[in-house]
């Protein structure tokens, strides 16, 4: 095997131009990225999770002759494929669930080398699947988070594992399915585990050693502040896990991170309270693990809408002013502008129907409508559904055109209160409190909305026959592109939402999609079912 | 009179059906029961309905073997397939008794396509509906109608009566109508006695499987 691999990579060096494997990607050069947007250095893009290419060579005129240039395929079918890439200098780092890192050759999508962490036979995954949204790369070391809870740093050269690191107890329920954040000498994770009854929290280890430098827990142990918020009779706070990746402002020096719902999701009778810092969108010191403020979506949340969407960090003039502002699309419907300096609300009105708040007050808190809450027996019709208006799926800003484009879920759903006893020590099943029941296919459709970036106002939209679970991509080319749960990757015009391309991929979309450029060609990247492809020019 | 209500609220949502038992359905069908029932008591029948399951309800009550000879002549073979005899235009039947119970099936000869069973599920919504009707006209004025297949954001695949495949982009077509409640299947309300219905549904019930 070991000569089989060098010869594959001496025909890479022979038979095409520039390096195949030299990889070093310092802080500077993600800092930056902005300035090569030939790569796609972060999970969305850049620090910013803008989801947008500066890349222009596919535009409105060309799109509609986009082909598919390679496919990859694992070995072994994978399932839950939702993994975003990172491509630097040639090579392409995916993840194949569940904690596979696999590096492919970005112009043939040869296989350079691939990592398997030794996992337990029995993977604890409560409330979701074993699944990998991506790696982080930071220097010459590419870094992933396990469906069991370590942390492992690969030599971005061959996949050789630099060290492995235990984050948390996956018996008690913790998984790690989102993408690390890495900044300036620091890997930054998170973990997912909310209706296991686990406590959520944000740590950072040195990317060199593996040392965790810092813990910053999600939810208060009482006397800790916020711990009033759970009510006296809260026996332990749960839930607010980090499942997925953060943004980072490096002027303020602040991550940017999303948390999920308390536990259990669908009964609160022994959670009463705000039940602090679920369901809230996180602005942390990266150097020290502080919390330097929070802004609380959906206080004392019961319809299991989390807030780990990655934050979009933009800058606009409001009233005249220049403004550091941060967007949000959030599961409970609403779409969110805060200034990211200090969390203060600035506007946040609803992206989809949604029944359980007449609006949101002065400071960005929901005004409840009543009987919008899980109950007995048959349960509440709610909009939105269980997945909210989007999930966790990326949305893209455009600078080009001022527009924030997400994928929305139009449906709602019978919510269902049951038992809500949470027992400390390993889960043994859901422990969700009660469940839904969702509404038919056809009263539920999706879409790919516009809105303006600091008002949220609709600009256009495109439908889809059904929600879908695809992030979005906005490029310079003035296209938006994005996925169908039935299977379809399109490419939408950025400015009117018309429809200019699509491919049929035979399995759902999923997965980030993203673009690069080698040789002088841009690349535009989707998977579907067990298939990884990339899309260019003729 | 009505069509079968069983999973009703499933399909239509809760507040659709609290809505028409409030409201009534207008044009002479079900009458507005606001004022008989109050809120409570119309939630109440939805929680009722919600528990009815479509697959073993109701009771055969025809005699089988003369239900044969009612299918047989009927002409439901040119639709149907029924262990390998038969046309595929509409749904095979070998296993139809395993499927539905016996309410299901009558509702189904007497009133085509009111109560279609969902297909396709996507992870967040209990599927699209099978068999849906479909009319479609495309940009050069062309019309068909048929039964769903498949579709997509971009396409749709319809079965005519005669059971071709039609493949449309939504892009052509200048207009896309479907509707829930009518079948390419014609009702035998007019057609057949109530003891052939009860005959023919008994027959049914009876298909479990290739035999």
């Amino acid at each position: 095997m070991r000569i089989a691999r060098y010869v594959l990579l001496l025909s890479l060096v022979t038979c095409t131009a520039g390096p195949a494997v030299a990889q070093n990607v310092p802080y500077e050069r993600i800092l930056h990225s902005q300035s090569e947007p030939q790569s796609w250095l972060t999970y969305g893009g850049s620090y910013s999770s803008q989801q947008f290419s500066r890349l222009k060579q596919i535009d409105k005129q060309n799109v509609s002759q986009l082909k598919v240039a390679w496919i990859y395929q694992p070995a072994r079918p994978v399932a839950n494929l939702e993994s975003s890439p990172i491509v630097a200098d040639g090579v392409m780092y995916i993840t194949e669930p569940p904690s596979t890192v696999t590096a492919l050759d970005v112009r043939t999508g040869l296989k350079l080398w691939s990592y398997s962490p030794p996992l337990p036979e029995h993977v604890v995954s409560i409330g979701l699947y074993a699944t990998s949204r991506g790696v982080a790369i930071l220097d010459d070391t590419v870094y992933i988070g396990t469906a069991d809870s370590y942390l492992v740093a690969l030599a971005a050269k061959n996949g050789a594992v630099r060290w492995r690191v235990h984050v948390a107890d996956n018996a008690m329920g913790y998984a790690m399915t989102g993408p690390p954040l890495a900044v300036n000498g620091k890997i930054i994770v998170g973990s997912a585990g909310s209706e296991a009854a686990v406590r959520g929290f944000i740590d950072a280890y040195d990317a060199k050693t593996g040392k965790r430098l810092w813990r910053l827990w999600t939810t208060p142990r009482p006397g800790e502040p916020g711990a009033e918020t759970w009510g006296i009779g809260a026996p332990e706070s749960a839930g607010a896990t980090t499942w997925n990746n953060g943004s980072y402002d490096p002027e303020l020096n602040l991550v940017y991170w999303g948390t999920g719902n308390p536990a259990p999701d669908f009964n609160d009778e022994r959670r009463p309270g705000d039940n602090l810092y679920t369901c809230s969108l996180l602005a942390v010191d990266p150097d020290t693990g502080t919390l330097k403020w929070y802004f609380q979506f959906s206080p004392h949340e019961n319809h299991d809408w989390d807030s780990d969407e990655p934050a979009v960090l933009f800058n606009a003039t409001i009233d005249g002013k220049p403004r550091k502002l941060v967007g949000f699309a959030n599961r409970n419907g609403f779409y969110y502008v805060l200034d990211r300096t200090d969390g203060k609300f600035i506007t946040g009105v609803p992206f989809v129907k949604e029944t359980w708040a007449k609006g949101l007050d002065a400071n960005g808190r929901p005004i409840l409508n009543p009987d919008q809450q899980p109950t007995l027996g048959a349960g509440t019709l709610v909009y939105p559904s269980i997945t909210g208006g989007v999930d966790w799926t990326s949305p893209s800003y455009s600078p080009d055109t001022g527009l924030f484009y997400v994928s929305v879920h139009e449906t709602g759903a019978y919510f269902i209160k049951g038992t809500g006893n949470i027992e400390p020590g390993p889960p043994k099943g859901i422990v969700g409190g009660g469940g839904i029941r969702a509404l038919a296919g056809e009263q539920s459709y999706g879409a790919i909305r516009a809105l303006e970036v600091t008002t949220g106002k609709l600009r256009w939209q495109f439908k889809l026959l059904a929600p879908a679970w695809v992030p979005v991509l906005s490029t310079a080319g003035g296209l938006v592109f994005s996925g169908t749960d039935e299977g379809n990757f399109f490419a939408l015009d950025a400015d009117t939402g018309k429809p200019l391309w699509q491919f049929y991929m035979g399995h759902a979309a999923r997965s980030n999609p993203v673009s690069y450029e080698i040789d002088g060609k841009q690349y535009i990247f989707e998977t579907a079912g067990n298939a990884y492809l990339a899309f260019t020019l003729p | 009179m009505g069509p079968n209500i069983q999973g009703i609220p499933f399909r239509l949502g809760a507040d659709v059906v609290k809505s028409t038992i409030k409201n009534g359905m207008g044009g002479g069908g079900m009458p507005a029961f606001a004022g008989q029932l109050d809120d409570a008591q119309i939630q109440q029948i939805v929680d009722y309905l919600l528990t009815l399951t479509r697959k073993d309800a109701g009771t055969v009550t025809g005699d089988a073997a003369k239900g044969k000879e009612v299918y047989a002549s009927s002409g439901c073979s040119s639709c149907h397939i029924v262990a390998g005899k038969g046309s595929d235009a509409g749904p095979e039947l070998t296993n139809v008794g395993g499927l539905r119970g016996p309410s299901y099936l009558r509702n189904a000869v007497l009133y085509p396509g009111t109560d279609l069973p969902q297909a396709r599920v996507f992870l967040e919504t209990g599927g699209l509906l099978d068999y849906l009707f479909i009319h479609v006209v495309t940009k050069d004025g062309h019309s068909f109608d048929g039964t769903r297949v498949t579709e997509d954001s971009f396409r749709i695949v319809i079965k005519d009566a005669n059971g071709k495949f039609l493949s449309f982009q939504k892009a052509d077509l200048r207009e896309l109508k479907k509707e829930p409640g009518k079948s390419v299947m014609p009702s035998f309300r007019a057609k057949l006695s109530d003891p052939q219905v009860n005959d023919l549904v008994a027959y049914l019930a009876s298909l479990k499987g290739a035999q």
